[in-house]
């Protein structure tokens, strides 16, 4: 996996034209670093889908441009675009959309070998994947087989199998109850830290701004504002940068609180 | 891609099995419509080829006895019996007509034999004898066994009435069958006593065929001479020629068929599979990856279609004659090649319009919530 990251440049995407056009996203400008959970909320209809799916080179913008690497991916052509979702990208959907005539393994077997992968390697990789993630005794299961959560690791499996740069997570946790839904979040948060892997997630799910790195709040197709998510170093509570109940400059580094209490705590402990 | 087209394929077993049925139902028709033609042509052409004649002689220009009247004076028998290499002259009568047996009136080519036949005898007997004799008939068991008749019943061929004597095998088809009658008797009712439809030759030992039949048109006037083999070939092609049209127009059915099963039921998977092509290329599945996949599907249910439309074809050639003596199915190389080709057809075509669904197929479509 390289050191990619995603630039987005005033994007904007019309539908129609005339009397009916629609602008779905309207001058959006974003960077996603590396490693990074990027969290993308907004009513229904905001256009956090269209933007997931530009994103994903799935659809293309009508003004603007969006780069990986340096190189402008939105200019791609049509034949070209199926090789950047295949190596850069993996996506995660909310109904999972696994393959119902394939097993786990086949499933994420697939997507290796469309990437060029022979048959044996394919497998080898898929199995090590699904192993990672806890899948290991459900490999020739079919979907139906499988329960929302595992069929979601199979999906992230599968998004993972071909070492993208970016996950993008289209309502992950949706279709799961919420233990597993926590276990998905968590699992997205360690593939980013781990892995160095950007992860973009459009969910309504208020609980995924505990794992994001950056909440975005889109609406009317336009970011009305940016979050950051920082953690509190002493009861480890989530917190929007902007609404820190404290903050502390510590050898360089700054430090957000979710109270007053927290930061007392803390200088008691570090400062001294 | 293989490995999930198989998948899909065989998950959807009642689908399968409405795509290989239908296509082994439209291959079968044109194999079976084929082998019908291929086993009249054979059976038409049974007379002759058991004939027992090397060479058979006809008035001149007339080539094949199937729609055909030959008619010549009986004493150029004693012209042929001179041309060197021939050992044997038998002169018979020929005449398309109605044989009415009991209830049953079928059509029958009457052929007049005289006593001392040496060739053109049936060459089946089931009962009785071969050759009728005066006032004798022998007609095709098949035919008598339908009419309830046996040796000994009076049958009546050209509007006179004859005593069953002989009952042939292999001499019915689906349209017709060939009876036995006496020379005498048959120029009798047609008072032509000094006339001959044919002459069946027998050659001596080491005489060719070919070189003897031109030898016979060059000594004896108005008369054509052919090879066993040549005589045969032409009355083959006359059933041919008189079966193209209806062929043509079965095969196409057949053909249309395949097709529209074959279209439907690829197209309907496709369309059934909308979702998971859309994942596939939202994933980095190429188009030319779907089009494998939607090829491979066609292209096995055809496989299995075709497969399943021979076996139910070698069954039904099986099967039939023991329903029927007057039917059967000669299965011919050239069918199935045909049949092949049909079913190559029936996959690309199939295969064209979810080609054209999937090129179109927007991959954002797996972000449409179900």
């Amino acid at each position: 996996m390289g050191s990619s990251a995603l630039q987005v440049v005033d994007v904007t995407k019309r539908f129609g034209s005339g009397a009916t056009e629609v602008t779905a996203v309207r001058g959006v400008s974003l960077t996603i670093d590396p490693g990074e959970v990027v969290l993308i909320m907004g009513p229904s209809g905001s256009g956090k889908t269209t933007l997931l799916m530009m994103l994903g080179a799935l659809l293309m913008p009508t003004e603007g441009t969006i780069r990986l690497n340096g190189q402008v991916i939105s200019d791609l052509d049509e034949s070209q675009l199926p090789e950047v979702r295949l190596r850069q990208f993996g996506f995660v959907f909310q109904d999972f959309n696994l393959l119902s005539a394939l097993t786990a393994l086949e499933n994420v077997a697939l997507v290796a070998s469309l990437a060029g992968r022979k048959n044996g390697e394919a497998r080898q990789r898929a199995e090590a994947e699904l192993t990672r993630l806890g899948l290991g005794e459900r490999l020739g299961f079919l979907p139906e087989e499988l329960s929302g959560g595992e069929k979601q690791r199979v999906a992230i499996a599968r998004a993972l199998v071909n070492d993208p740069a970016i996950l993008f997570a289209d309502e992950p946790t949706a279709n799961l109850d919420s233990k597993i839904g926590h276990e998905i979040m968590r699992l997205l948060r360690a593939i980013a830290e781990e892995q160095g892997r950007s992860v973009v997630i459009v969910s309504h799910d208020q609980r995924i701004k505990d794992i994001a790195d950056r909440v975005l709040w889109l609406e009317d197709g336009e970011f009305k504002e940016m979050t950051t998510m920082v953690t509190d170093p002493v009861c480890g509570m989530s917190l929007e940068k902007e609404k820190a109940a404290a903050s502390l400059e510590w050898e360089g580094e700054e430090y957000f609180f979710c109270s007053r209490g927290c930061r007392a705590e803390f200088q008691e402990e570090q400062v001294g | 891609m293989t490995r999930l087209a198989l998948r899909n394929l065989f998950q959807s077993r009642a689908r399968l099995a409405i795509s290989v049925g239908g296509v082994a139902l439209a291959l079968m028709l044109i194999l079976a419509l084929d082998a019908i033609v291929g086993w009249i042509e054979k059976r038409v052409t049974a007379y002759i080829d058991a004939s027992g004649a090397d060479i058979w002689v006809s008035q001149e220009g007339v080539r094949n006895m199937h729609m055909a009247s030959s008619s010549f004076s009986a004493s150029l028998a004693t012209g042929v019996a001179r041309v060197e290499g021939v050992d044997s002259v038998t002169p018979i009568h020929y005449l398309t007509n109605v044989v009415e047996a009991g209830e049953e009136r079928t059509i029958a080519y009457v052929i007049g034999l005289p006593d001392q036949a040496r060739a053109g005898l049936p060459w089946i007997v089931q009962s009785g004898r071969a050759n009728p004799g005066r006032g004798g008939a022998v007609i095709d068991q098949g035919i008598a066994e339908a009419a309830g008749i046996g040796l000994g019943d009076p049958v009546e061929i050209l509007g006179e009435e004859f005593e069953v004597v002989g009952l042939s095998g292999g001499t019915a088809s689906l349209t017709n069958s060939i009876a036995f009658i006496s020379s005498r008797d048959f120029a009798r009712l047609l008072a032509s006593p000094r006339m001959a439809s044919f002459l069946l030759v027998q050659l001596k030992p080491g005489a060719a065929a070919q070189e003897v039949a031109s030898r016979i048109e060059a000594n004896v006037r108005g008369v054509t001479a052919q090879t066993r083999e040549e005589f045969a070939g032409q009355e083959r092609k006359v059933v041919r020629d008189m079966s193209t049209d209806l062929m043509a127009i079965m095969n196409l059915v057949g053909f249309l068929i395949g097709l529209a099963v074959m279209s439907l039921t690829v197209y309907t998977a496709t369309l059934g599979r909308r979702a998971e092509y859309g994942v596939l290329k939202a994933l980095g599945a190429r188009n030319r990856d779907l089009y494998l996949t939607v090829g491979v599907q066609a292209l096995v249910s055809v496989a299995l279609g075709l497969a399943v439309g021979l076996i139910f074809t070698l069954a039904l050639a099986e099967l039939l004659p023991r329903f029927s003596s007057n039917l059967g199915l000669q299965i011919r190389l050239q069918a199935l090649g045909k049949a092949g080709a049909a079913s190559l057809l029936f996959a690309g075509a199939a295969a064209l319009l979810p080609i054209r669904q999937i090129r179109g197929l927007d991959p954002a479509v797996v972000f449409r919530r179900r």
